[in-house]
């Protein structure tokens, strides 16, 4: 069970970690650009490299996560700790720009029917670092790596479509061509596994 | 303990795979259960943590320049005013200053109160006189109406006055007919016959009532009177003789008289009556000629 779970070191310091976000943000909201300097050297990395993941152009995905953190300098005032950490907030605010952008784009392009998964903006082989990139992750990003990959493979591939993808539940059952049921339990059992892992982390 | 269908919607949800009726529905169930919400924060912190899987990239330096440009723009932190330290004296005129204007403040504090409490005593005053107008309003008006009801009941007591009046009256009338009624009923009539030797065309009819002790004669062709006489009517009585009816004289033309008489003495009974010429006046007895008399007894 979770709950008997005592929490690790590297649980502490994920702890940590959200703590000091919350208080950077804080001080965003109290007009603190120095705070902002330093929750971007925290966070770029990821959302940048989720955005680039989802739209696949460096182009668009500088000019999302200019908006997401321009959104995060301006609502900084109204986050609250207790509904979620300032690292997923800000993941949810690059994400959703990349998916409007990328279906935006789909829309333009009415390429939804037939198309590969590059033509759809989304590149499957574009996962994991190059060797000579793995120096650039911290722990946070080592570990969830750790606990992606740990994961069966239809349950990576499945959640991996559902969070960078943006297609729907019925895009992503016609992609993988799995019965919708089958989708959707393998994105269940895999996001089951992950926050169960993450919360021994925790 | 989180419904089964509600774990797997929750992962669709912070993955934003739910629409429609399924995502409505959700946010129904989510805004109604704690645990649900709790159970979805979870699952969020783990989707999120996907942003770590892809590889990693770095954006150029210009992005956080244009960043920190445009949240410099946008933000404008408070301007801090120079710091100046004062010596003590010339902090007396300052003190002086702030205790005038705090007088200042107190009394005019003071007179907004008085005034305040002047226009609240005035709106009470004027609120209390608009009472009393409208109390001595009321009240004449329930005089008003008072004095109306009054007149009325007094008007219609007099009706009632008039009718009970009226209405006396007509018992009073009917009672008089009746009673007239019933007299007739007792009233007797007879005729006199006149004797052949003096007055022999002679009529005579009379009617009595024994209640009223009260008779009518009606008589006709009786001849002249001689100087010195006057008819006199006489009511037999079995039981007294002759009572006196009173005299009475004829129209000289007609030769005819009608004459309501009254007996001097009360009478029970009558045998007959009688008309009699006799001494100017009348007498106590008959004495002279009879001239008529009825010939049944009443």
């Amino acid at each position: 069970m979770r709950n008997n779970i005592r929490p690790s070191h590297a649980a502490q310091a994920s702890e940590e970690r959200a703590g000091v976000d919350a208080l950077l943000l804080r001080r965003m909201a109290a007009g603190d650009n120095a705070a902002l300097s330093e929750l971007y050297d925290r966070f770029s990395r990821p959302l940048y490299a989720t955005a680039l993941r989802i739209v696949n152009d460096p182009s668009d995905a500088q000019d999302i996560i200019q908006d997401a953190f321009v959104a995060l300098w301006e609502k900084a005032s109204i986050f609250e700790t207790e509904r979620g950490t300032a690292f997923s907030w800000a993941v949810t605010l690059v994400r959703n720009r990349a998916i409007d952008r990328l279906r935006s784009r789909r829309r333009r392009a009415r390429l939804l029917e037939g198309s590969t998964p590059a033509e759809l903006g989304y590149r499957e082989d574009t996962d994991g670092p190059a060797a000579d990139d793995s120096a650039a992750l911290n722990d946070d990003a080592r570990s969830v790596r750790a606990a992606v990959d740990a994961l069966p493979a239809d349950q990576q591939r499945a959640l991996k479509l559902a969070f960078f993808s943006g297609l729907t539940q019925e895009e992503i059952a016609a992609k993988l061509q799995e019965p919708l049921g089958t989708v959707k339990a393998r994105i269940r059992r895999g996001l089951h596994k992950l926050r169960d892992t993450m919360g021994r982390r925790l | 303990m989180i419904d089964p269908r509600h774990e797997e919607s929750a992962c669709l949800y912070v993955l934003d795979l739910l629409e429609g009726a399924e995502l409505a529905e959700f946010e129904a169930a989510l805004a109604r259960d704690p645990a649900l919400g709790q159970h979805v924060r979870e699952l969020r912190e783990a989707a999120a943590a996907l942003a770590h899987t892809p590889r990693p990239a770095v954006p150029p330096p210009e992005v956080k320049q244009c960043i920190l440009s445009r949240c410099s723009r946008a933000s404008t932190p408070p301007a801090s005013a120079p710091n100046r330290i004062l010596s003590f004296p010339a902090l007396i005129p300052w003190a002086l200053a702030a205790c005038l204007a705090l007088c200042a403040a107190w009394t005019g504090s003071l007179y907004l109160t008085a005034r305040s409490e002047n226009a609240m005593l005035r709106d009470s005053q004027r609120l209390a006189d608009l009472e009393l107008r409208s109390a001595r309003t009321q009240f004449d008006s329930e005089r008003i109406v008072d004095q109306r009801e009054i007149a009325e009941t007094r008007q219609q007591l007099a009706d009632a006055a008039k009718d009970l009046s009226n209405s006396s009256r007509q018992v009073a009338d009917l009672n008089q007919k009746l009673k007239v009624e019933a007299d007739m009923a007792q009233y007797k009539i007879t005729t006199l016959d006149s004797t052949p030797d003096h007055a022999p065309q002679a009529v005579a009819v009379v009617v009595w009532c024994p209640s009223m002790q009260e008779g009518v004669l009606a008589v006709k062709k009786l001849p002249d009177l001689p100087a010195g006489k006057d008819y006199q009517l006489w009511v037999i009585d079995p039981a007294k003789g002759p009572v006196d009816a009173g005299v009475f004289a004829i129209d000289a033309a007609t030769g005819e008289a009608h004459v309501t008489f009254k007996t001097r003495q009360p009478i029970k009974s009558i045998a007959k009556f009688a008309v009699s010429m006799e001494q100017k006046g009348g007498s106590p007895t008959p004495h002279d000629v009879v001239l008529l008399s009825s010939s049944d007894s009443l």
